[in-house]
């Protein structure tokens, strides 16, 4: 007879924020397993009732420090969607250089510094540099480009500040955009090497059938705005988020969980984005992708970190070309009024979509808010995958399997600051 | 050249004990980093000596002051913790193994008493303050 064994993880490292994981398994069955959030909830959406619509970016892109401009573009348009206002293609060119800006950072942290470690073997980023000097160089490079082209566009790196509802407060001239141009062509061919280099990392043999979720633009690869698709027939308008999804609380985690309605668990992000519009991709994107032995979807969560890579490649492609075409707009923004409104918004965070939706009264005061982000909707996805992991590797002892279900729990890149924005708090007690 | 960088939130109260000396050296360059991270390399690039002051929680009394030499042995990484997964201690260690470590660093702690949110520091660590920036500003 065999005995039951536990794994607990009490902090996962390499993780944005606190969060734990818990499984109890006896040979190869699972009877217990847990993603726990444990970050304390952070009640964003109440701090936003009685705010006006114009704060709602700046005040959500403080929910987090590493994909701000997220945030600040999902609560834009959502206030732009309430007031019928569309923004004239000069300006949403501008928000896309932003928001691949931000890609480049996020993706360049994650890949070199929180994700590469666990395939090399080494327990951190710096640990890694040792070995790895040239690779990490590179990596702080690609990421500091990321940074530099947020505060070209944004005034500063961290929360823009240079963001609003209809635009923004300055437009870059032409010069400080071209003045971008020679460090982008660097790291055109650093992450083309990126996407290369990791994709001769050992993947585990593993795939799931997801069901996966993007932002879907007509004639680009969804970033900044579109309608919400799925490979499972899901093609909604962001005004239907609620008829096709909800969220749900579980007394393990201080996020809610979302899941499509009479569904389940659905998976966003980088997987997702790719899997579904992989022909949106730009030529060297999609060349350095297949170069790295990814076909035109990828169900492999693993192999996410190659996936990463090649939208930094297209990140980097797509701010190029756009520098090639800029002028500069006649106006920085135009005029928004959303009094009276609803109105929501999505966008492609690194990390998946988030969905911003706000009540707004008469007066533009915003008297109820939702905000969705990616790792909330990711939490189920995360643990279906440990849940199927787990049996075909039960073999492995505690220390090895533990290293490798963290990993796949750092395959999502959770945001677990994010996740824990939310407003309700669930308080039991016993008498 | 020799420079300061002080380290710290300006919105956890006596975590900002490194960015008030950076604001208040009036005789060498002073830099303020919210941020503590990998971007401390960029800062001290070009710079053959770095005094590094951040906040620090060792258990000691409030306001103590503590100069370590990194070059040494890396810090105490549970003294220097930061709210981010990546602070002074870890970039230090990256920088070393990257070989872009400054010919000559020290780091200056000052022992915070809280790290509440707020925008002012704390009496004792106030005035930990001033003599750290008495002492940098004359050195």
């Amino acid at each position: 007879m065999s005995a039951e064994r536990e794994i607990a993880v009490d902090y996962l490292a390499r993780v944005e924020g606190e969060g734990a994981m818990y499984l109890r398994l006896k040979d190869d069955e699972v009877l217990d397993l847990q993603f726990k959030i444990f970050e304390p909830p952070r009640f964003f959406e109440a701090f936003l009732r009685g705010r006006r619509f114009q704060e709602a970016p700046d005040i959500t892109a403080r929910i987090c420090g590493i994909c701000p401009v997220a945030y600040q573009t999902s609560a834009c348009n959502a206030m732009e969607h309430a007031a019928d206002v569309i923004l004239p293609a000069e300006l949403l060119d501008l928000r896309r250089i932003l928001y691949c800006g931000e890609w480049i950072e996020s993706h360049g942290l994650h890949v070199y510094f929180l994700h590469a470690p666990d395939f090399l073997g080494y327990e951190s980023g710096i640990a890694m540099a040792g070995d790895h000097p040239d690779r990490v160089k590179a990596g702080l490079r690609l990421k500091k480009l990321g940074n530099h082209i947020m505060t070209v566009l944004g005034g500063r790196e961290i929360h823009p500040i240079n963001v609003k509802v209809g635009g923004f407060y300055r437009t870059p001239a032409t010069e400080e955009l071209q003045a971008l141009v020679p460090e982008l062509e660097w790291a055109l061919q650093a992450a083309i090497d990126t996407a290369s280099w990791v994709a001769g990392f050992p993947f585990p043999e593993f795939e799931r059938d997801y069901e996966y979720v993007a932002v879907r633009h007509p004639d680009r690869y969804g970033v900044e705005d579109g309608r919400i698709i799925s490979n499972r027939g899901i093609d909604i308008a962001p005004e239907q988020w609620r008829e096709v999804f909800e969220e749900s609380h579980v007394a393990w985690s201080n996020a809610l969980h979302a899941h499509v309605k009479e569904r389940g668990s659905y998976h966003v992000g980088p997987m997702a984005r790719y899997s579904l519009n992989f022909e949106q991709l730009t030529p060297l994107a999609q060349k350095a992708a297949l170069d790295s032995g990814l076909g035109p979807t990828c169900s492999n969560p693993f192999r996410s970190i190659v996936v990463r890579a090649v939208e930094i490649v297209f990140a980097i492609e797509e701010i190029l070309s756009i520098i090639d075409r800029y002028r500069r707009p006649a106006a920085p923004a135009v005029p928004v009024v959303a009094d009276g409104r609803i109105g929501h918004g999505v966008s492609e965070a690194p990390r998946g979509i988030l969905y911003h939706r706000y009540e707004i009264d008469d007066a533009g005061l915003i008297s109820d808010a939702q905000i969705v982000p990616p790792t909330s909707q990711n939490q189920l996805s995360i643990e279906d995958d440990l849940r199927h992991f787990v049996p075909p590797h039960a073999h492995l002892e505690d220390k090895d399997l533990q290293w490798q279900l963290e990993q796949a729990i750092r395959n999502y890149d959770p945001c677990i600051s994010c996740a824990t924005h939310f407003l309700d708090l669930t308080v039991e007690r016993e008498t | 050249m020799r420079i300061v960088i002080g380290v710290g939130n300006p919105f956890r109260s006596d975590d900002a004990a490194g960015l008030e000396v950076a604001r208040r050296l009036t005789n060498v360059t002073a830099y303020e980093s919210s941020l503590g991270g990998f971007e401390l390399m960029d800062l001290w690039q070009g710079a053959d000596e770095v005094v590094i002051v951040d906040a620090m929680h060792s258990k000691s009394e409030p306001g103590t002051i503590r100069v370590y030499n990194p070059l040494d042995q890396p810090l105490p990484t549970a003294t220097f913790a930061s709210s981010h997964a990546i602070g002074v201690a870890e970039t230090i260690e990256m920088a070393r193994r990257l070989g872009r470590l400054p010919a000559r660093l020290s780091v200056y702690g000052i022992e915070a008493e809280t790290l509440t949110s707020g925008t002012t520091v704390s009496p004792a660590v106030a005035a930990a303050v001033e003599r750290v920036v008495e002492e940098l500003d004359h050195a």
